[in-house]
């Protein structure tokens, strides 16, 4: 299967700032899964160039990543892919070594991953793609005081079972910006839920049902507790219907409440950080310990 | 913690493959990739020896979690070495896959490292094999048919952006173990000599292919009884392949390798019959027989006799060296002569005259020693 060669990788600023942050913390070396997704930008039109306007470029954008470190990698949102891998080995040269080969051509080589491209061109072709991106972060072996990092891209070609270096596109807001601005917006849909309830008296008396009804209503409440703090499904309704009239203060009140979620979840990333930092301190002693142990036996 | 020093499991890895490799292996550089502990050595650049040059692969452990397998960067020319090793991996499913040393590594079995090096090794001749067998060169595709079955033979493709394209093989010569003839040898590798045929590809309008670049080139420590650098290559006929040219080489060879092993002796009686004039030497090289040093006395004056003795011996006389045990230079050391090569001497007379006329010169020499040895003195 011929697998379409990706032309550019694009990441924003913060989030490659971020995964070399992560990487040059870490006490020794970092591994990590990247999210985003590919699509088609389509060729800008010169009236010069006729060949140019024969294919479309092929972007991958990347927008999200975290450490193997922590599990359950499959919490992802629909609209951002596995699209590949990143490893950080502190001191090495910058090339892929041996164990990145490895990982890289079993993770393009596994038929649960493929996604599709975000933006279909219209043709008969659009073959689906393979996590094959791989980001390699070193720094020099000899300690340099300006020149701390180096990283760069690959795309590893399943078919050529080869690494194809990749220029990477760092995009920052700006005006060369706004033309990608919807590759990098947050893309976390809000849960499909039933705007109106009909709890009404009627329904109420009949055992059965109503219990449904409360498991139902229970539900599609743990599913906006997801985006929002405090808010009752019920309350949703004022956003349609007769009492639309009421919008403005219907989505304010959405909106505050989301931002109350987001505030509690910021506090509980932080303490769940500070726990984990905590058991890694602990889990490198150890493992020191089971090293000489190891070594003395 | 000491400064400088690889984990306990890392370094018993390390000491067991340096000690244990059956080939030339070397640790170029170790550095340290930890953020807290500098000292901490996990990283190593080993010098490999392969087709009568070196490759160079980085060792990777983590010094955070010494129990885990190491990882391994290839050298920057090798890039589709990995490829070739994991496709390799897939299709045979092979228990030895360097793959499965990684995936079942147990930190506390001091032969891991060693026996994935060996492997690692092993396919990377085949990778080279490969490649080699891939060049579009009539030539070189007889050559590699007619020899490919000789044991040990290695080759090496190299290309580069703006090095011509050369195929080069190390074609192992002389069936023979060498060590073995060699009584009481010290030698920790084999002894080989190896011949070095380097081809330039050709490219396929050229109509008479140029002769191949040769060259014999020995493990070091055979210098001690045979000097590669004497032998003279018979010369490369036009047209000549590998298979013609091969067999007489080895034959000349051969000779010279039994005739240099057989000098030891002659070295040997040699140095007896220095101990019939001088005594028993202080010090003797038991095994190679290429040097003595005997005690010798004019008068008061003692000094020391170094006999330096060639592999040429007795084509080339040996070398004198002469040392007083009673004069000392500013800095404390023993006044040394310089080598005394110009002494008559004949390769046809027989050993025992040959030590009795070093022993008549050096009753003259030592007269002037002596004057040369108190002239510093007379100086102050």
């Amino acid at each position: 299967m011929e697998d379409p060669s990706i032309d550019k990788v694009a990441i924003s600023g913060p989030a490659l700032a971020s995964m070399i942050q992560r990487f040059s913390t870490s006490q020794g070396s970092v591994d990590g899964l990247i999210f985003g997704h590919v699509s088609h930008i389509a060729p800008t039109l010169t009236d010069d160039s006729p060949n140019s306007t024969s294919s479309a470029t092929l972007i991958a954008t990347i927008t999200g990543f975290f450490l193997f470190r922590f599990p359950q990698a499959q919490a992802q949102s629909p609209s951002a892919h596995l699209l590949g891998w990143f490893s950080g080995r502190r001191k090495t040269h910058l090339r892929p070594s041996l164990r990145e080969f490895s990982v890289s051509n079993a993770l393009s080589s596994n038929p649960n991953l493929t996604f599709p491209i975000q933006n279909p061109s219209e043709g008969p072709s659009n073959p689906n793609l393979v996590p094959s991106l791989f980001l390699l972060f070193a720094s020099p072996i000899t300690d340099q005081t300006i020149h701390t990092h180096e990283y760069r891209a690959y795309h590893f070609r399943a078919s050529k079972h080869s690494f194809e270096p990749k220029s990477i596109q760092i995009v920052n807001i700006g005006p060369a910006f706004r033309a990608q601005y919807d590759n990098f917006s947050p893309n976390s849909p809000f849960p499909n839920l039933p705007f109106e309830l009909r709890v009404s008296p009627m329904i109420v008396d009949r055992g059965e049902e109503s219990l449904d009804q409360l498991r139902q209503v229970n539900k599609d409440q743990s599913e906006l507790d997801m985006c929002s703090e405090g808010l009752e499904v019920g309350s949703l309704s004022r956003l349609m219907g007769s009492e639309a009239a009421n919008y403005t203060t219907g989505v304010e009140d959405l909106y505050e409440k989301m931002l109350v979620k987001i505030e509690s979840l910021t506090t509980l990333v932080e303490k769940s950080s500070a726990k984990v930092l905590e058991q890694e301190n602990l889990n490198r002693k150890l493992r020191y310990k089971a090293a000489r142990s190891a070594a003395l036996e | 913690m000491s400064p400088e020093t690889a984990p306990p499991l890392i370094a018993a890895q390390l000491n067991y493959l340096l000690s244990h490799f059956p080939l030339v292996v070397k640790i170029e550089n170790k550095w340290s990739g930890s953020k807290y502990y500098p000292g901490i050595l996990d990283r190593f650049t080993l010098v490999i020896s392969y087709c009568l040059d070196v490759i160079k692969w980085d060792i990777i452990f983590d010094a955070e979690s010494p129990m885990a397998a190491p990882d391994v960067i290839f050298g920057p020319d090798d890039e589709n070495f990995q490829q070739f090793l994991v496709l390799r991996g897939e299709e045979e499913g092979d228990t030895k896959s360097p793959k499965n040393f990684l995936n079942d590594w147990n930190s506390r079995d001091a032969t891991q490292l060693m026996l994935l090096v060996q492997e690692l090794r092993d396919q990377y001749m085949s990778f080279q094999k490969k490649r080699v067998a891939e060049v579009d060169d009539d030539r070189l595709k007889f050559e590699i048919s007619t020899i490919v079955a000789r044991e040990g033979i290695e080759m090496h493709m190299s290309s580069g952006v703006d090095k011509p394209e050369e195929v080069k093989f190390s074609v192992p010569l002389l069936d023979m173990n060498i060590n073995k003839m060699v009584p009481g040898c010290p030698w920790k590798h084999k002894q080989k000599i190896y011949l070095q045929v380097i081809y330039p590809v050709e490219k396929k309008y050229v109509s008479t292919p140029s002769a191949p670049r040769l060259k014999l080139v020995s493990t070091t420590e055979l210098k001690s009884i045979f000097s590669i650098d004497d032998v003279k290559l018979p010369t490369w006929l036009n047209g000549m392949c590998m298979a013609e040219y091969l067999p007489h080489l080895e034959e000349s060879l051969e000779n010279q390798v039994l005739e240099a092993v057989s000098l030891i002796d002659v070295r040997r009686r040699f140095i007896e019959a220095l101990a019939l004039q001088f005594g028993r030497p202080l010090e003797a090289d038991p095994v190679f027989c290429r040097k003595a040093t005997f005690l010798a006395a004019s008068g008061v004056f003692t000094f020391l006799v170094h006999v330096l003795i060639s592999t040429q011996f007795p084509k080339q006389q040996p070398e004198l060296m002469l040392q007083s045990s009673q004069h000392f230079n500013s800095q404390g050391a023993p006044i040394k002569s310089l080598f005394l090569t110009e002494y008559p001497w004949s390769p046809r007379w027989e050993i025992p005259l040959m030590a009795e006329r070093i022993c008549d010169y050096l009753t003259d020499e030592a007269l002037n020693f002596k004057r040369y040895c108190n002239e510093p003195q007379l100086q102050h």
